[in-house]
């Protein structure tokens, strides 16, 4: 870029190109949302499946959950490295997923101690009445888990302007409502279908469209 | 009533550096040479000129053992783009 005097008119020309180079920077690489999208989708169907053929595997599949963390926090370093340019609402996205990570340790840990009191009380209940249909707690769990997978999602979805993450968070929170009033079995159904429309296919556009940046860019 | 443009942004590059960093929180010196596509030498008296206005803070610092220069703009540099945006508006025709 060479230095000559301005007009006005080429002057707002080099404002809005250099606004328009910037904006198209902040595209995300999609492997966040396609890693979390493919494990919890992977996990709740096999959790499904579990339920579903009455066997279970010799380990936990949501360990699955908790492994991905490894990749997670080195992918969220290498982005960092590599990137040259920082948006305004980079650090306010990043503080929102901490706190959803937070959040899905603190709901999971609340789960599982009012499972661990209440269960009990309620087997107790269902073999005194004789009635086979008393609920157990985790038939509600996944609706505090879902409720908190919608909330950074629709964030996130309206913040960057991707309505169709926006539409994946709004599905979280739809799923949270029903799986209120179905068997934990169909729960995971929905926990499945939240974090492949959430997360995952989201993602995959997100990898798309960041790819063919890049390959412009180049 | 034209209003005077700021001589300091009233320039290709040092316009091209605030329009970019105005949308940014903070960019490298190797992001805005290559979306400006200037020479290094020239982008980097000009960044000198912004920082001596007050327009824009640089920050050195290392990245895997090479040196590395972060631009950001300033609030006054924010000040100066806006008033320079509107005193642009001003020469237009309504």
């Amino acid at each position: 870029m060479e230095e000559k005097q301005l007009s006005e008119r080429e002057s707002l020309l080099i404002i809005q190109q250099m606004i328009s180079r910037a904006k198209n920077e902040f595209v995300d690489t999609g492997v966040g949302p396609i890693l979390w999208g493919a494990v919890i989708t992977v996990c709740s169907l096999v959790q499904f499946l579990q339920i579903q053929f009455d066997f279970k595997l010799p380990v936990d599949i949501w360990l699955l959950a908790l492994l991905a963390i490894v990749p997670q926090i080195y992918i969220s370093i290498k982005e960092g490295r590599e990137r040259k340019v920082k948006g305004w609402d980079q650090d306010v996205m990043a503080y929102v997923w901490l706190c959803f990570g937070v959040g899905i340790f603190l709901v999971n840990f609340v789960n599982n101690v009012a499972a661990h009191q209440l269960n009990p009380i309620l087997s107790e209940y269902s073999k005194l009445s004789g009635k086979t249909d008393v609920p157990n707690f985790w038939t509600f769990g996944t609706s505090y888990l879902l409720f908190v997978y919608g909330y950074p999602t629709i964030v996130t979805g309206a913040t960057r302007k991707f309505k169709l993450m926006t539409f994946g968070g709004i599905f979280c929170w739809v799923s949270a409502i029903i799986a209120a009033f179905t068997v934990a079995k169909i729960d995971f159904l929905f926990m499945a279908l939240s974090a492949t429309l959430a997360w995952l296919v989201p993602g995959i556009i997100l990898r798309r469209k960041y790819l063919l940046q890049k390959d412009k860019n180049v | 009533m034209f209003k005077e443009l700021d001589p300091i942004l009233h320039s290709q590059l040092r316009l091209a550096v605030m329009s970019l960093l105005i949308g940014v929180k903070e960019a490298e010196f190797t992001y805005i040479k290559e979306k400006t596509g200037s020479t290094a030498g020239n982008l980097s008296v000009q960044i000198t000129k912004l920082k001596e206005a007050g327009y824009v803070e640089v920050t050195k610092q290392f990245k895997d053992n090479y040196p590395l220069t972060i631009c950001k703009i300033t609030s006054q540099g924010i000040t100066a783009f806006e008033a320079y945006v509107k005193a642009l508006q001003s020469y237009l025709p309504k």
